[in-house]
Protein backbone atom coordinates (compact mmCIF):
# COMPACT_ATOMS: atom_id res chain seq x y z
CA UNK A 1 0.00 0.00 0.00
CA UNK A 2 1.01 3.49 -0.62
CA UNK A 3 2.38 5.19 2.02
CA UNK A 4 4.22 8.22 0.33
CA UNK A 5 1.52 10.89 1.17
CA UNK A 6 1.92 10.21 4.95
CA UNK A 7 5.66 12.18 4.33
CA UNK A 8 3.82 15.15 3.29
CA UNK A 9 4.47 16.66 6.19
CA UNK A 10 7.59 16.23 6.79
CA UNK A 11 9.97 19.30 6.18
CA UNK A 12 13.63 20.15 6.04
CA UNK A 13 15.02 22.09 8.90
CA UNK A 14 15.90 25.47 7.52
CA UNK A 15 19.79 25.32 6.59
CA UNK A 16 20.45 28.60 8.72
CA UNK A 17 18.92 27.46 11.85
CA UNK A 18 20.65 23.97 11.53
CA UNK A 19 24.18 25.11 11.47
CA UNK A 20 23.75 27.85 14.20
CA UNK A 21 22.09 25.28 16.57
CA UNK A 22 25.56 22.93 15.50
CA UNK A 23 27.93 25.65 16.06
CA UNK A 24 25.94 26.34 19.55
CA UNK A 25 26.16 22.38 20.59
CA UNK A 26 29.97 22.35 19.23
CA UNK A 27 30.89 25.43 21.36
CA UNK A 28 29.10 24.33 24.51
CA UNK A 29 32.08 21.63 24.86
CA UNK A 30 35.63 23.09 25.14
CA UNK A 31 37.83 21.94 27.20
CA UNK A 32 38.55 23.11 30.28
CA UNK A 33 41.58 24.68 29.76
CA UNK A 34 40.31 27.33 28.11
CA UNK A 35 38.74 29.76 29.44
CA UNK A 36 35.15 29.04 27.77
CA UNK A 37 32.44 31.86 28.79
CA UNK A 38 29.61 30.58 26.72
CA UNK A 39 30.01 27.60 28.99
CA UNK A 40 26.15 26.69 30.82
CA UNK A 41 28.21 26.49 33.77
CA UNK A 42 30.88 29.71 33.66
CA UNK A 43 31.53 29.29 37.78
CA UNK A 44 32.66 25.76 37.59
CA UNK A 45 35.05 26.53 34.41
CA UNK A 46 35.85 30.03 35.60
CA UNK A 47 37.14 27.94 38.98
CA UNK A 48 38.44 25.06 37.19
CA UNK A 49 40.63 27.41 35.23
CA UNK A 50 41.97 28.56 38.73
CA UNK A 51 42.73 25.15 39.64
CA UNK A 52 44.30 24.04 36.24
CA UNK A 53 46.22 27.30 36.20
CA UNK A 54 47.76 26.64 39.27
CA UNK A 55 48.07 22.63 38.45
CA UNK A 56 49.75 23.65 35.38
CA UNK A 57 52.18 25.70 36.49
CA UNK A 58 52.91 22.40 38.72
CA UNK A 59 53.25 24.12 42.27
CA UNK A 60 51.48 21.17 43.99
CA UNK A 61 52.21 17.09 44.47
CA UNK A 62 51.57 14.77 47.00
CA UNK A 63 48.07 15.09 49.28
CA UNK A 64 48.86 14.67 52.93
CA UNK A 65 46.94 17.35 55.12
CA UNK A 66 45.77 17.10 58.73
CA UNK A 67 43.03 18.33 59.99
CA UNK A 68 45.55 19.89 62.91
CA UNK A 69 47.24 21.82 60.52
CA UNK A 70 44.63 24.00 58.98
CA UNK A 71 45.89 26.18 62.02
CA UNK A 72 49.03 26.79 59.98
CA UNK A 73 46.96 27.71 57.04
CA UNK A 74 45.84 30.59 55.17
CA UNK A 75 42.44 30.70 53.66
CA UNK A 76 41.42 32.32 50.63
CA UNK A 77 37.77 33.14 49.60
CA UNK A 78 37.19 34.63 46.09
CA UNK A 79 35.24 37.76 46.12
CA UNK A 80 36.96 39.68 43.58
CA UNK A 81 36.98 39.35 40.13
CA UNK A 82 39.36 40.75 38.04
CA UNK A 83 39.85 40.37 34.00
CA UNK A 84 43.01 39.54 31.88
CA UNK A 85 43.41 39.04 28.56
CA UNK A 86 45.12 36.40 27.55
CA UNK A 87 47.14 34.54 24.61
CA UNK A 88 45.45 32.15 22.82
CA UNK A 89 49.14 30.69 21.30
CA UNK A 90 49.71 30.09 25.29
CA UNK A 91 46.93 29.09 25.93
CA UNK A 92 47.12 26.40 22.54
CA UNK A 93 50.91 25.43 23.66
CA UNK A 94 49.38 24.66 27.59
CA UNK A 95 46.83 22.29 25.88
CA UNK A 96 49.67 20.80 23.67
CA UNK A 97 49.84 17.13 23.84
CA UNK A 98 53.30 17.11 24.31
CA UNK A 99 53.33 18.67 27.42
CA UNK A 100 50.40 16.24 28.26
CA UNK A 101 49.15 18.45 31.06
CA UNK A 102 46.56 15.76 32.16
CA UNK A 103 49.30 12.95 32.96
CA UNK A 104 51.95 15.55 34.31
CA UNK A 105 49.68 16.30 37.14
CA UNK A 106 47.41 13.52 37.39
CA UNK A 107 49.43 11.34 39.38
CA UNK A 108 49.25 14.72 42.14
CA UNK A 109 46.08 15.65 42.58
CA UNK A 110 43.27 14.03 45.21
CA UNK A 111 39.38 14.41 44.53
CA UNK A 112 37.79 14.73 47.72
CA UNK A 113 34.31 15.93 46.74
CA UNK A 114 33.11 15.25 43.01
CA UNK A 115 29.18 15.45 42.72
CA UNK A 116 29.07 14.55 39.30
CA UNK A 117 26.76 16.69 36.46
CA UNK A 118 24.31 19.45 37.53
CA UNK A 119 21.07 17.89 38.38
CA UNK A 120 17.79 19.69 37.71
CA UNK A 121 15.32 20.51 40.67
CA UNK A 122 11.94 20.98 40.35
CA UNK A 123 12.28 24.67 42.34
CA UNK A 124 14.17 27.09 43.59
CA UNK A 125 13.02 25.76 47.18
CA UNK A 126 14.35 22.55 46.32
CA UNK A 127 17.75 23.72 44.89
CA UNK A 128 18.03 26.01 48.33
CA UNK A 129 17.62 22.44 49.95
CA UNK A 130 19.92 20.93 48.49
CA UNK A 131 22.76 23.87 47.95
CA UNK A 132 22.45 25.04 51.78
CA UNK A 133 22.03 28.42 51.24
CA UNK A 134 18.95 30.97 50.75
CA UNK A 135 19.15 31.74 46.92
CA UNK A 136 18.67 35.79 45.75
CA UNK A 137 16.98 36.19 43.03
CA UNK A 138 16.70 39.30 40.11
CA UNK A 139 13.82 41.26 40.86
CA UNK A 140 13.31 42.70 37.71
CA UNK A 141 13.56 40.74 34.79
CA UNK A 142 12.64 41.84 31.40
CA UNK A 143 9.00 41.56 30.22
CA UNK A 144 7.59 38.00 29.49
CA UNK A 145 10.73 36.45 31.02
CA UNK A 146 10.56 32.82 33.20
CA UNK A 147 11.69 30.03 34.57
CA UNK A 148 12.26 27.45 32.92
CA UNK A 149 15.25 25.21 34.63
CA UNK A 150 16.58 25.19 38.24
CA UNK A 151 19.71 23.43 38.53
CA UNK A 152 22.43 22.52 41.37
CA UNK A 153 25.96 21.64 41.15
CA UNK A 154 27.13 19.65 44.71
CA UNK A 155 30.10 20.68 45.84
CA UNK A 156 33.49 20.30 44.67
CA UNK A 157 37.11 20.05 46.11
CA UNK A 158 40.43 18.86 45.29
CA UNK A 159 44.09 18.63 47.01
CA UNK A 160 47.05 18.95 45.24
CA UNK A 161 50.65 19.19 46.14
CA UNK A 162 53.68 21.19 45.06
CA UNK A 163 56.76 20.11 43.06
CA UNK A 164 59.57 22.24 42.03
CA UNK A 165 60.87 19.67 39.43
CA UNK A 166 57.01 19.92 37.80
CA UNK A 167 57.36 23.70 38.07
CA UNK A 168 60.18 24.22 36.07
CA UNK A 169 59.40 21.19 33.72
CA UNK A 170 56.59 23.32 32.27
CA UNK A 171 58.24 27.08 32.57
CA UNK A 172 61.07 25.30 30.70
CA UNK A 173 58.32 24.04 27.83
CA UNK A 174 56.53 27.68 27.96
CA UNK A 175 59.91 29.67 27.46
CA UNK A 176 59.91 31.06 31.13
CA UNK A 177 63.02 31.14 32.56
CA UNK A 178 63.31 33.69 34.56
CA UNK A 179 60.77 32.54 37.35
CA UNK A 180 61.16 29.48 39.77
CA UNK A 181 58.56 28.66 42.57
CA UNK A 182 59.15 29.96 46.22
CA UNK A 183 61.59 28.03 48.23
CA UNK A 184 59.81 26.07 50.85
CA UNK A 185 56.78 25.62 48.87
CA UNK A 186 57.84 22.34 47.41
CA UNK A 187 55.81 19.16 49.11
CA UNK A 188 52.83 21.48 50.50
CA UNK A 189 49.65 20.68 49.98
CA UNK A 190 46.70 23.15 48.63
CA UNK A 191 43.24 22.23 48.83
CA UNK A 192 40.80 23.62 46.53
CA UNK A 193 37.00 23.49 47.40
CA UNK A 194 34.26 25.22 45.31
CA UNK A 195 31.10 24.98 47.41
CA UNK A 196 27.45 24.05 45.34
CA UNK A 197 26.54 26.06 42.46
CA UNK A 198 22.67 27.24 41.90
CA UNK A 199 21.84 28.18 38.30
CA UNK A 200 18.54 29.65 37.10
CA UNK A 201 17.53 29.30 33.73
CA UNK A 202 14.99 32.22 32.39
CA UNK A 203 13.70 32.68 28.97
CA UNK A 204 11.61 34.93 27.01
CA UNK A 205 11.10 36.10 23.74
CA UNK A 206 8.54 33.49 22.10
CA UNK A 207 9.66 32.48 18.71
CA UNK A 208 13.46 33.57 19.35
CA UNK A 209 13.92 32.48 23.08
CA UNK A 210 16.23 35.30 24.61
CA UNK A 211 17.94 32.94 27.45
CA UNK A 212 19.42 34.30 30.65
CA UNK A 213 21.52 31.81 32.92
CA UNK A 214 21.54 33.50 36.18
CA UNK A 215 24.56 31.17 38.85
CA UNK A 216 25.40 31.72 42.56
CA UNK A 217 27.24 30.07 44.78
CA UNK A 218 28.85 30.71 48.00
CA UNK A 219 32.43 31.93 47.58
CA UNK A 220 35.11 29.66 46.63
CA UNK A 221 37.83 28.35 48.88
CA UNK A 222 41.84 28.17 48.46
CA UNK A 223 43.47 26.95 51.57
CA UNK A 224 46.88 26.94 51.12
CA UNK A 225 50.11 26.78 53.61
CA UNK A 226 50.66 29.82 55.62
CA UNK A 227 53.35 32.47 54.71
CA UNK A 228 53.51 31.40 51.32
CA UNK A 229 54.28 34.58 48.87
CA UNK A 230 51.03 34.41 46.87
CA UNK A 231 52.25 37.18 44.51
CA UNK A 232 54.68 35.08 42.88
CA UNK A 233 52.32 32.58 42.09
CA UNK A 234 50.50 34.93 40.99
CA UNK A 235 52.78 36.51 38.81
CA UNK A 236 53.95 32.75 37.26
CA UNK A 237 49.97 31.91 36.31
CA UNK A 238 49.52 35.50 34.87
CA UNK A 239 53.14 34.43 32.71
CA UNK A 240 51.50 31.08 31.61
CA UNK A 241 48.95 33.07 30.36
CA UNK A 242 50.80 34.65 28.17
CA UNK A 243 50.48 38.39 30.59
CA UNK A 244 54.29 40.20 29.58
CA UNK A 245 56.82 40.09 32.21
CA UNK A 246 56.88 43.56 33.73
CA UNK A 247 53.30 43.60 33.24
CA UNK A 248 52.60 39.98 35.04
CA UNK A 249 54.88 41.71 37.61
CA UNK A 250 53.46 45.06 38.25
CA UNK A 251 50.60 43.28 38.05
CA UNK A 252 51.14 40.14 40.34
CA UNK A 253 52.30 43.13 43.38
CA UNK A 254 49.35 45.39 43.35
CA UNK A 255 46.31 42.60 43.01
CA UNK A 256 45.28 41.08 46.60
CA UNK A 257 45.66 37.19 45.32
CA UNK A 258 43.82 36.18 48.84
CA UNK A 259 40.48 37.62 47.49
CA UNK A 260 41.02 37.99 44.18
CA UNK A 261 40.04 35.15 41.32
CA UNK A 262 41.89 36.23 37.61
CA UNK A 263 39.59 35.89 34.33
CA UNK A 264 40.99 35.14 31.60
CA UNK A 265 39.77 36.84 28.45
CA UNK A 266 39.87 35.28 25.33
CA UNK A 267 40.61 36.64 22.17
CA UNK A 268 36.98 36.17 21.04
CA UNK A 269 35.73 38.43 23.49
CA UNK A 270 34.54 42.06 21.74
CA UNK A 271 35.00 43.91 25.05
CA UNK A 272 35.04 44.00 28.89
CA UNK A 273 34.85 46.41 31.45
CA UNK A 274 34.74 46.87 35.65
CA UNK A 275 31.66 48.40 36.18
CA UNK A 276 29.57 48.14 39.65
CA UNK A 277 26.69 45.98 40.57
CA UNK A 278 25.18 47.02 43.93
CA UNK A 279 28.11 49.06 44.98
CA UNK A 280 30.10 46.11 44.54
CA UNK A 281 32.43 45.74 41.84
CA UNK A 282 32.44 43.53 38.78
CA UNK A 283 33.34 42.47 35.21
CA UNK A 284 31.12 43.01 31.89
CA UNK A 285 32.02 40.72 29.47
CA UNK A 286 30.79 41.08 25.95
CA UNK A 287 31.30 38.92 22.79
CA UNK A 288 29.37 37.09 19.84
CA UNK A 289 29.83 33.34 19.37
CA UNK A 290 29.80 32.64 15.48
CA UNK A 291 26.07 33.01 13.86
CA UNK A 292 24.70 33.46 17.56
CA UNK A 293 23.31 36.37 19.58
CA UNK A 294 25.48 38.90 21.29
CA UNK A 295 26.23 37.76 24.66
CA UNK A 296 26.83 39.33 27.98
CA UNK A 297 28.70 37.62 30.90
CA UNK A 298 28.60 39.54 34.24
CA UNK A 299 30.45 38.56 37.40
CA UNK A 300 30.51 39.75 40.64
CA UNK A 301 30.24 39.47 44.76
CA UNK A 302 28.65 40.90 47.54
CA UNK A 303 31.42 39.71 50.10
CA UNK A 304 28.79 36.62 50.92
CA UNK A 305 27.77 35.19 47.42
CA UNK A 306 29.33 35.17 44.36
CA UNK A 307 27.16 35.88 41.38
CA UNK A 308 27.24 35.53 37.28
CA UNK A 309 25.00 36.08 34.53
CA UNK A 310 25.35 34.96 31.12
CA UNK A 311 22.73 36.37 28.90
CA UNK A 312 21.99 37.28 25.01
CA UNK A 313 19.46 40.31 26.53
CA UNK A 314 20.71 43.29 25.84
CA UNK A 315 23.75 44.98 27.78
CA UNK A 316 21.44 47.02 29.63
CA UNK A 317 18.81 44.44 30.48
CA UNK A 318 21.42 42.40 31.56
CA UNK A 319 22.51 45.16 34.01
CA UNK A 320 19.69 46.26 35.41
CA UNK A 321 18.73 42.19 36.25
CA UNK A 322 22.14 42.10 37.84
CA UNK A 323 21.65 45.38 39.57
CA UNK A 324 17.79 44.36 41.14
CA UNK A 325 19.39 40.64 42.82
CA UNK A 326 18.10 40.41 46.66
CA UNK B 1 41.28 -7.31 34.46
CA UNK B 2 40.02 -4.11 32.59
CA UNK B 3 37.10 -4.32 30.23
CA UNK B 4 39.32 -4.26 27.06
CA UNK B 5 41.34 -7.03 28.17
CA UNK B 6 38.87 -9.22 27.86
CA UNK B 7 36.53 -8.06 24.88
CA UNK B 8 37.43 -8.40 21.45
CA UNK B 9 38.90 -5.35 19.99
CA UNK B 10 36.23 -4.96 17.65
CA UNK B 11 33.45 -5.25 19.80
CA UNK B 12 35.25 -3.05 22.56
CA UNK B 13 35.62 -0.17 19.48
CA UNK B 14 31.93 -0.75 19.37
CA UNK B 15 30.75 -0.38 22.52
CA UNK B 16 33.16 2.26 23.46
CA UNK B 17 33.67 4.35 20.81
CA UNK B 18 32.34 7.94 20.59
CA UNK B 19 30.01 8.88 18.04
CA UNK B 20 31.10 11.33 15.27
CA UNK B 21 28.91 13.95 16.48
CA UNK B 22 28.98 16.09 12.99
CA UNK B 23 27.62 13.04 11.45
CA UNK B 24 25.28 12.20 13.97
CA UNK B 25 23.95 15.59 14.23
CA UNK B 26 23.29 16.21 10.03
CA UNK B 27 21.77 12.78 10.31
CA UNK B 28 19.30 12.58 13.11
CA UNK B 29 18.43 16.75 12.98
CA UNK B 30 15.77 16.07 10.32
CA UNK B 31 14.43 12.83 12.47
CA UNK B 32 14.33 14.63 15.48
CA UNK B 33 12.86 17.83 13.72
CA UNK B 34 10.19 16.43 11.72
CA UNK B 35 9.21 14.48 14.95
CA UNK B 36 8.55 17.16 16.61
CA UNK B 37 6.20 18.42 13.04
CA UNK B 38 4.53 15.22 13.44
CA UNK B 39 4.13 15.30 16.92
CA UNK B 40 2.83 19.00 17.77
CA UNK B 41 1.99 20.64 13.97
CA UNK B 42 3.68 23.29 12.00
CA UNK B 43 4.23 25.21 15.77
CA UNK B 44 7.49 28.13 16.10
CA UNK B 45 7.93 25.52 19.55
CA UNK B 46 9.39 22.96 16.92
CA UNK B 47 12.75 24.41 16.48
CA UNK B 48 13.95 24.96 20.01
CA UNK B 49 12.33 21.65 21.32
CA UNK B 50 14.34 20.18 18.54
CA UNK B 51 17.67 22.33 20.15
CA UNK B 52 16.46 21.67 23.63
CA UNK B 53 16.49 17.96 22.59
CA UNK B 54 20.18 17.91 21.22
CA UNK B 55 21.64 20.00 23.96
CA UNK B 56 19.93 17.41 26.47
CA UNK B 57 22.10 14.72 24.29
CA UNK B 58 24.72 16.52 23.87
CA UNK B 59 24.88 17.31 27.76
CA UNK B 60 24.45 13.58 28.70
CA UNK B 61 26.36 12.12 26.09
CA UNK B 62 28.90 10.45 28.20
CA UNK B 63 25.62 8.50 29.62
CA UNK B 64 25.35 6.83 26.09
CA UNK B 65 25.79 3.13 25.51
CA UNK B 66 25.74 2.30 22.01
CA UNK B 67 25.54 -1.45 23.45
CA UNK B 68 22.05 -0.42 25.29
CA UNK B 69 20.35 1.37 22.87
CA UNK B 70 20.62 2.69 18.89
CA UNK B 71 21.84 5.99 19.00
CA UNK B 72 18.68 7.64 17.32
CA UNK B 73 16.65 5.38 19.32
CA UNK B 74 18.07 6.92 22.36
CA UNK B 75 17.60 10.68 20.56
CA UNK B 76 13.87 9.98 20.04
CA UNK B 77 13.44 8.66 23.62
CA UNK B 78 14.74 12.42 24.68
CA UNK B 79 12.56 13.97 21.80
CA UNK B 80 10.06 12.41 23.52
CA UNK B 81 10.24 13.37 26.96
CA UNK B 82 10.64 16.88 25.79
CA UNK B 83 7.50 16.91 23.92
CA UNK B 84 5.59 15.81 26.56
CA UNK B 85 7.07 17.85 28.77
CA UNK B 86 5.84 20.60 26.47
CA UNK B 87 2.49 19.43 25.85
CA UNK B 88 2.32 19.33 29.89
CA UNK B 89 3.48 22.92 30.56
CA UNK B 90 1.13 24.05 27.69
CA UNK B 91 -1.87 22.60 29.20
CA UNK B 92 -0.66 24.28 32.66
CA UNK B 93 -0.06 27.79 30.90
CA UNK B 94 -3.47 27.70 29.18
CA UNK B 95 -5.25 30.53 31.22
CA UNK B 96 -8.86 29.39 32.44
CA UNK B 97 -10.51 32.20 30.85
CA UNK B 98 -8.86 30.76 27.61
CA UNK B 99 -10.17 27.61 28.20
CA UNK B 100 -13.54 27.85 26.48
CA UNK B 101 -12.46 28.66 23.61
CA UNK B 102 -9.99 26.16 22.85
CA UNK B 103 -11.86 23.79 20.52
CA UNK B 104 -11.41 19.73 21.11
CA UNK B 105 -9.69 19.84 18.01
CA UNK B 106 -7.10 22.15 16.97
CA UNK B 107 -8.64 21.56 13.55
CA UNK B 108 -11.70 19.23 11.69
CA UNK B 109 -10.94 17.10 8.78
CA UNK B 110 -13.33 18.85 6.93
CA UNK B 111 -11.11 22.28 7.43
CA UNK B 112 -7.92 19.93 6.51
CA UNK B 113 -10.23 19.05 3.42
CA UNK B 114 -10.68 22.18 2.22
CA UNK B 115 -7.18 23.62 2.88
CA UNK B 116 -4.11 23.86 -0.50
CA UNK B 117 -1.33 21.60 0.29
CA UNK B 118 -0.85 17.68 0.65
CA UNK B 119 1.22 18.94 4.26
CA UNK B 120 -1.09 21.44 5.20
CA UNK B 121 -4.08 19.04 5.03
CA UNK B 122 -2.02 15.85 6.69
CA UNK B 123 -0.32 18.42 9.07
CA UNK B 124 -4.16 19.77 9.92
CA UNK B 125 -5.45 15.56 9.97
CA UNK B 126 -2.84 14.80 12.30
CA UNK B 127 -3.96 17.05 14.67
CA UNK B 128 -7.27 15.24 14.99
CA UNK B 129 -5.30 11.88 16.38
CA UNK B 130 -5.39 11.17 20.13
CA UNK B 131 -2.13 11.48 21.80
CA UNK B 132 -1.11 8.13 21.82
CA UNK B 133 -1.48 7.46 17.97
CA UNK B 134 -0.05 10.73 16.85
CA UNK B 135 3.05 10.18 19.02
CA UNK B 136 3.64 6.80 17.03
CA UNK B 137 2.77 8.31 13.82
CA UNK B 138 5.48 11.14 14.51
CA UNK B 139 7.77 8.33 15.51
CA UNK B 140 6.99 6.43 12.36
CA UNK B 141 6.60 9.19 9.72
CA UNK B 142 8.19 12.01 10.74
CA UNK B 143 11.61 10.06 12.43
CA UNK B 144 10.92 7.22 10.43
CA UNK B 145 11.54 4.98 12.80
CA UNK B 146 10.77 1.06 12.48
CA UNK B 147 8.03 -0.53 14.38
CA UNK B 148 10.57 -2.25 15.94
CA UNK B 149 12.44 0.65 17.30
CA UNK B 150 9.22 2.27 18.33
CA UNK B 151 8.37 -0.95 20.23
CA UNK B 152 12.17 -0.96 22.32
CA UNK B 153 11.20 3.42 22.51
CA UNK B 154 8.13 3.19 24.01
CA UNK B 155 7.68 -0.12 25.67
CA UNK B 156 4.79 -1.74 23.39
CA UNK B 157 4.68 -4.80 21.76
CA UNK B 158 5.91 -4.67 18.10
CA UNK B 159 2.21 -5.91 16.98
CA UNK B 160 0.28 -3.62 19.03
CA UNK B 161 1.97 -0.66 17.45
CA UNK B 162 1.45 -2.42 14.02
CA UNK B 163 -2.37 -2.32 14.56
CA UNK B 164 -2.28 1.37 16.32
CA UNK B 165 -1.01 2.58 13.40
CA UNK B 166 -2.68 0.86 10.61
CA UNK B 167 -5.65 1.87 12.22
CA UNK B 168 -4.42 5.62 12.68
CA UNK B 169 -3.50 5.65 8.63
CA UNK B 170 -7.08 3.74 8.19
CA UNK B 171 -8.32 6.90 9.75
CA UNK B 172 -6.05 9.74 8.00
CA UNK B 173 -7.07 7.96 4.70
CA UNK B 174 -10.69 8.01 5.33
CA UNK B 175 -10.54 11.73 6.08
CA UNK B 176 -8.29 12.66 3.27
Amino acid sequence: MDESWLSAFKKKPPADWAESLRVQLQESDMPDVLPDISNRWPFRRLITTLAILVLAVGIFSVPALRASAVSFLALFRVVNFVAVPVDPGRLRALDDSHLNLERLIGDHVQVLADPGPPKSVASTNEAEAIAGFELKMPSWLPPDTKIIEVAVSGERAARVTADSKRLEEVLDTLGITDLRMPAGLDGKAVTFRVPPIVMVRFEGGGRNPRRTRFFQAPPPEVTMPAGVDSSVLGEIGLRVLGVPKDTARQFAAAIDWNTTLIVPIPPTAQSFRQIEIGGKPAIAISYQPPDESPTTMLLWSDGVRVFGIQSIQSYEQVVAMADSVR
Amino acid sequence: MAFEQVMPERLTRWITAAPDWDAVYRAELPRVYNFFRYRLGDVPDVEDLTARTFEKAWRARDRYRSDVAGFATWLLSIARNVATDHIRARRMHLPLELAEEVPARSITPEDAMVQGSDAERLGGLLATLPERDRELMALKYGAGMTNRAIARATGLSESNIGTILHRAVQTLRDRW
